[in-house]
């Protein structure tokens, strides 16, 4: 049996792994007892959310604005890594990858630039190096849906399954009645 | 407010994942089936039940026995899981039982009252690897 291309897994779930990264990091930026009306930089808010409408062009330049504005770390990484994200939607691989690793040097515990990172480099075909990127994301975030999305899109790259249904209506031993 | 942006991530992860299954030819599960002609019932229309899209990604296979009865006109009823490896395929066994029919009985004939199982194992089976143009 003829495997699916592995353009055609990638890239819907791509688009899923990029939208999946933290669109409330804005708000959450402050710290916990602070109280925050409304998020603190808005085109990293707004930008976050055109990327989970899947508008890639309209997140990266909010995005960018928003990294422009940024007022601490924290929204600085939230900042490159969606704009890593948003340059997978665009397809600008490189320059997503330069965004990954710069969010990565800012905070080598942001599991989410690791996840966005592994996504890039499935797409570029270096699956060693996606397969460590997970590893990491898995170590800081095993339980994320993100990530679990992305193991699965790197399984179905290395290790592609086709479901089979088996049905068998053999009467088994223990069928005798029991009602 | 978080809240609504996970139900937002959750719609658009759906609304995402459904075109990307339709890319995935191979999704359509091989099926095989075995009949027992023994009984005296015989299976007119039989549902397959989907893999699990969940249980395909995490690499989970496993087996449901799905009992239930069969009413003079070959209709379904009474469907109830009555062993499973795991939750995450018994909704869709049931569901096929549910929809699959039996040919009725002929006039005069009685219905017999036993119950009626099936087994439907969900397996993955390596495929070949598509090595991409670097």
């Amino acid at each position: 049996m003829k495997g699916p291309s592995i353009q055609s897994i990638i890239r819907p779930i791509i688009v899923v792994g990029l939208c999946l990264t933290s669109a409330t990091a804005a708000s959450q930026a402050s710290g916990p007892s602070k109280t925050v009306l409304g998020p603190q930089n808005p085109d990293l808010y707004h930008g976050a959310n055109a990327l989970l409408a899947g508008d890639g062009e309209e997140g990266v330049r909010l995005t960018l604005l928003g990294l422009e504005r940024a007022t601490n770390a924290r929204e600085r990484t939230s900042a490159r890594s969606n704009l890593c994200a948003g340059y997978v939607v665009l397809k600008q691989l490189e320059i997503a990858l330069a965004y990954c690793n710069e969010a990565l040097a800012d905070d080598d515990r942001y599991w989410r630039a690791y996840s966005n990172r592994a996504l890039v480099y499935i797409k570029l075909g270096r699956l060693e190096e996606a397969e460590q990127d997970l590893q990491q994301a898995e170590a800081l975030a095993a339980n994320a849906h993100t990530v679990k999305l992305v193991r699965s899109v790197l399984l179905d790259v290395t290790n592609p399954v086709a479901p089979e249904i088996v049905i068998d209506d053999r009467r088994q031993p223990a069928d005798e009645q029991d009602d | 407010m978080n809240k609504m942006i996970r139900n937002r991530r959750t719609l658009l992860l759906l609304a995402l994942l459904i075109p990307g299954l339709a890319l995935r030819a191979d999704d359509v599960p091989m099926v095989k089936y075995t009949l027992d002609d023994s009984g005296d019932r015989m299976p007119l229309h039989t549902v397959v039940p989907a893999y699990p899209e969940k249980a395909r990604r995490a690499r989970v296979e496993g087996e449901v026995e799905v009992c239930f009865k069969v009413d003079h006109f070959g209709r379904t009823s009474r469907v109830a899981v009555r062993r499973s490896t795991n939750r995450v395929f018994e909704k869709p066994a049931r569901d096929a039982v549910r929809h699959s029919t039996y040919y009725p009985l002929p006039d005069g004939q009685k219905l017999s009252g036993i119950k009626t199982c099936r087994t439907f194992r969900f397996l993955l089976t390596p495929v070949e690897v598509e090595v991409p143009d670097s």
